[in-house]
């Protein structure tokens, strides 16, 4: 059964390797011949290594990065001879990969972001009087996963909830619209949010573990109908005002917004107080790669690049901090009360995934 | 299962052929640098301008395509877009994300812009019904249809996304559904589902059409489509139902099949068409809604929010969806086929025809019924055949039996064969009634144009609506079908930059 999935994703692959996103032109140098490093990297990274300023930044240090995207899960399928690095979006599958590429460990991890669900002041209102979740700040709440997952089971609809037939728009089932957990990372992560908190804390690590959360996973997916395979479609969705009234996406997601849109009227961001966050690792293939992985890691010009497009760099959080000063209406900045869910195997993760798709 | 889809690339090629944005189908297979081939939902016709500004900026030019949802996903299902389209612009992919061969050849999306569908209401009927536009919902309108007091046109959903999206989202908000459509969900809604689609007087392969024949018409009360196609025609009030919209969110796709170096273009058109410069543009333009933040929407433009009606989430529901709504809930049609079997179709035209119409009997649906009538210096015979749900074979039997035996001789009576098929049809009853005419030359007998004119002119009002969809074929007079298509608000179908199978393949959509 795995294995099916695992072809799939590999085929997936083979299409899945994308756009190339030409890094360097910009970025002629002083004198210093550049190193052309060839990469794999998550869809949601593209937007930073095409920005002038990052490709600047790298040619700086004598690097032209040349970057494919690729569902971080599909990586794992995907032939990487001849590149430098791997850039999935999470731990589980860069640890899958380092595995089959005996990479040395640690590997350099530069920024990640946690999971949050965005929802419109009309939903947050009353999720909030509804004791699903908190609101801590004008923007910026927390949601309460264990009464969320309750609900869930009990297919509570937003008519049941006081204070929702104000709003017209508040009807239907109550759920998250995520993406495709089988294909895309986000989705693949709430799962394994989900699914730790409705096990009363305890990560899935086996068939069965898996099969005592299966019924509440596949209720979770089964509800949203089609899913989307890249967290943008439905936080665009949401920009526009159209699509279901709670969407999980990447904070950084939010928080590059904020920082180009100070006005982000009305926008609430709510964090799980148990998530899971996406851990940008890079996976080094090549003796180039790990140098531009440390880089990435180290280099106080990148780190406050990744900070514009919305990521958390490793370590020390101040510069994320100072950066979104005026967004702390939206952002919880030290993720106060929120818990970090364990993510299961790669193995595991994908099995919990196909079994939620049905 | 007799889907009502299949043969895609016949209907591609004489999409391209008939739709306005006109490109020669031989061009599509020739790259170009700077020119993206783009396979697009036919309704982005009206991003031209939006698109030259693009142009301008990037030095990107786009090559659309226009093709039905459906159509596409066959078409990149079965590998034939590879090398042949650099990107794919369809309103939606859900639904080919239902479809993993296709979805495998989709290698990143980028939603460029969003139009829920809508219904657009004449102000009589509104009057009539003392609707309040942001009160109104699915329920009600279902109602009304009920009542016999609102009728209204849409696409064919086999055929075109916005007929799909409406499908969808009256099924969803008539079964009461409360999150994503289930194969019970449908089956509990098939009573109403059936009584609101006996409101549907007018259907349509392509939106296009459906807006011509609507302002034709002037009895048809309402459409329903895309809010960004119903704002495009005056006089309409345009109603987002308050239990629910579906809707469209555009993304731009780059192809698996596609080199680096233009999955890159296509990422530039995208980012592009995403500056909020584009975006202005693309409300102003187009009444769509802009998908990045900090752009307004344009005047006109509600911005009080709806739910959403999720899509399908499997295969087997979209599809039965599909299915019920051909066979079962739409009304049935009723077509006579006027086929000039005239001296000159001897030989290869003969055999042409002969087989796209045996071919087509793949296509009919449960419950239509199918007349013909080939013709030379006078109509030859008529033979009717109903395609029965208990035993639909023996009906499309016949129809095979009776095409078999159809002989070449004699001159072209057009016009007499003609008035013939508005006699046989009679009043039209509960039914989609249209004519097909195929010939491949000119009128040499009976009754001469002026003649038939007049002849158009005496019938009662109702059998007026009754369009009549010209094809041409072979020697037949462009001039003298382009007469009778807009005599009779029908529509001229071109076989000769297509295919005949092609021809009467997308003539299925507005029957």
């Amino acid at each position: 059964m795995r294995r099916i999935a695992g072809i799939v994703l590999a085929v997936l692959l083979i299409g899945g390797v994308v756009a190339a996103v030409v890094a360097g032109r910009h970025g002629e140098d002083k004198g210093t011949a550049t190193k052309t490093v060839r990469g794999v990297i998550g869809s949601e990274k593209a937007d930073f290594f095409a920005d002038p300023d990052v490709v600047n930044a790298l040619a700086a240090k004598g690097y032209t990065v040349t970057a494919e995207t690729s569902g971080s899960w599909a990586m794992e399928g995907l032939d990487l001879k001849g590149y430098d690095f791997a850039f999935p979006s999470s731990q589980a599958p860069a640890d899958a990969l380092s595995g089959k590429y005996h990479v040395r460990q640690p590997l350099p991890r530069p920024f990640y972001s946690p999971l949050v669900v965005v929802a419109h002041r009309s939903a947050a209102e009353v999720l909030t009087a509804n004791g699903l979740a908190t609101l801590d700040a004008p923007h910026r709440g927390t949601l309460k996963m264990a009464a969320y997952l309750d609900a869930a089971r009990h297919d509570r609809t937003w008519q049941q909830l006081k204070g929702a037939s104000r709003y017209g728009e508040l009807t239907g089932t109550l759920f998250i619209v995520t993406t495709d957990p089988d294909t895309s990372n986000s989705g693949a992560l709430y799962l394994a949010a989900a699914s730790y908190v409705a096990a009363g804390g305890r990560v899935a690590s086996s068939d069965a573990d898996v099969d005592r959360t299966a019924p509440l996973m596949r209720k979770l997916v089964s509800v949203q109908g089609a899913q989307q395979s890249s967290s943008d479609a439905p936080f665009r969705g949401f920009l526009s005002g159209a699509g279901n009234p709670l969407v999980l996406v990447y904070e950084s997601q939010v928080a590059a917004l904020l920082q180009q849109h100070q006005d982000a009227a009305d926008l609430t961001v709510f964090y799980p107080d148990t998530t899971a966050d996406s851990d940008h690792t890079v996976v080094p293939l090549t003796r180039t790669g790990r140098d531009l992985g440390e880089l990435l890691s180290t280099d106080p010009t990148l780190r406050r690049l990744a900070v514009r497009h919305g990521f958390r760099p490793q370590g020390d959080s101040t510069e994320f901090t100072a950066a979104t000063t005026s967004g702390t209406d939206y952002l919880n900045q030290k993720l106060t009360g929120v818990r970090q869910a364990p993510v299961p195997t790669s193995a595991v993760l994908h099995e919990m995934a196909r079994r939620a798709r049905g | 299962m007799r889907r009502p889809l299949a043969v895609a690339l016949a209907v591609l090629a004489l999409l391209t052929a008939c739709t306005s944005h006109k490109q020669h189908p031989d061009q599509d297979d020739v790259p170009a640098p700077g020119t993206l081939r783009v396979l697009a939902s036919s309704e982005l016709g009206d991003m031209t301008p939006v698109l030259e500004q693009v142009r301008q900026d990037t030095g990107i030019t786009v090559r659309p395509t226009y093709i039905g949802t459906l159509d596409a996903v066959d078409l990149l299902a079965e590998g034939r877009a590879d090398g042949r389209y650099d990107a794919l612009w369809l309103s939606s992919n859900d639904y080919l994300r239902l479809r993993p061969e296709a979805a495998k050849k989709v290698v990143s999306e980028t939603p460029v812009m969003s139009s829920p569908v809508a219904i657009g209401v004449r102000p009589a009927a509104m009057a009539r019904l003392h609707w309040k536009p942001d009160q109104v919902t699915w329920a009600q309108i279902g109602q009304a249809v009920q009542d016999g007091r609102l009728t209204y046109g849409m696409t064919d959903p086999a055929r075109s996304n916005s007929g799909f999206a409406a499908l969808i989202s009256v099924a969803s908000a008539l079964s009461g559904a409360q999150s994503a459509l289930t194969d019970a969900d449908v089956a509990k809604a098939t009573p109403r589902l059936k009584q609101f689609f006996k409101g549907q007087k007018l259907t349509s392969g392509s939106s296009g059409w459906l807006a011509t024949a609507y302002a034709r018409r002037g009895d048809v009360d309402a459409l329903l489509n895309y809010e960004s196609v119903l704002k495009g025609i005056t006089g309409l009030t345009v109603i987002r139902p308050r239990d629910g919209v579906v809707t469209a969110d555009y993304p731009l796709a780059s192809l698996a099949a596609t080199d680096a170096a233009t999955r890159e273009d296509v990422r530039r058109l995208a980012g592009a068409l995403r500056k909020p410069a584009a975006q202005r543009l693309i409300t102003e333009r187009t009444h769509r809604r802009p998908v990045v933040a900090g752009v307004a929407l344009a005047p006109g433009l509600d911005t009080s929010r709806r739910r959403e009606l999720p899509f399908p989430g499997s295969r087997s529901v979209a599809d039965g969806l599909l299915d019920a709504y051909e066979n079962e809930l739409r009304r049935p049609s009723r077509t006579v086929y006027v086929l000039d079997t005239s001296s000159s179709m001897e030989g290869d035209r003969l055999a042409r025809l002969k087989k796209a119409l045996t071919d087509l009997t793949g296509d009919f649906r449960d419950r239509e019924e199918v007349t013909l009538m080939p013709f030379g210096s006078d109509v030859k015979n008529v033979t009717r055949h109903v395609v029965s749900p208990s035993d639909p074979q023996a009906g499309l039997a016949g129809i095979r039996r009776d095409t078999a035996a159809l002989r070449a001789d004699g001159n072209t009576a057009i016009y007499t064969s003609l008035e013939k098929a508005y006699d046989h049809l009679g009043a039209g009853g509960d039914t989609f009634t249209s004519i097909v005419l195929m010939t491949d030359g000119e009128n040499t007998s009976g009754a001469r144009a002026d003649e038939f004119d007049a002849f158009y002119g005496r019938l009662p009002r109702d059998r007026q609506d009754i369009p009549v969809f010209p094809i041409l074929f072979g020697d037949s007079s462009r001039g003298e079908l382009t007469h009778i298509a807009d005599l009779t608000g029908g529509r001229l179908f071109d076989a000769r930059q297509g295919s005949l199978d092609g021809a009467f393949e997308e003539i299925r959509g507005y029957q």
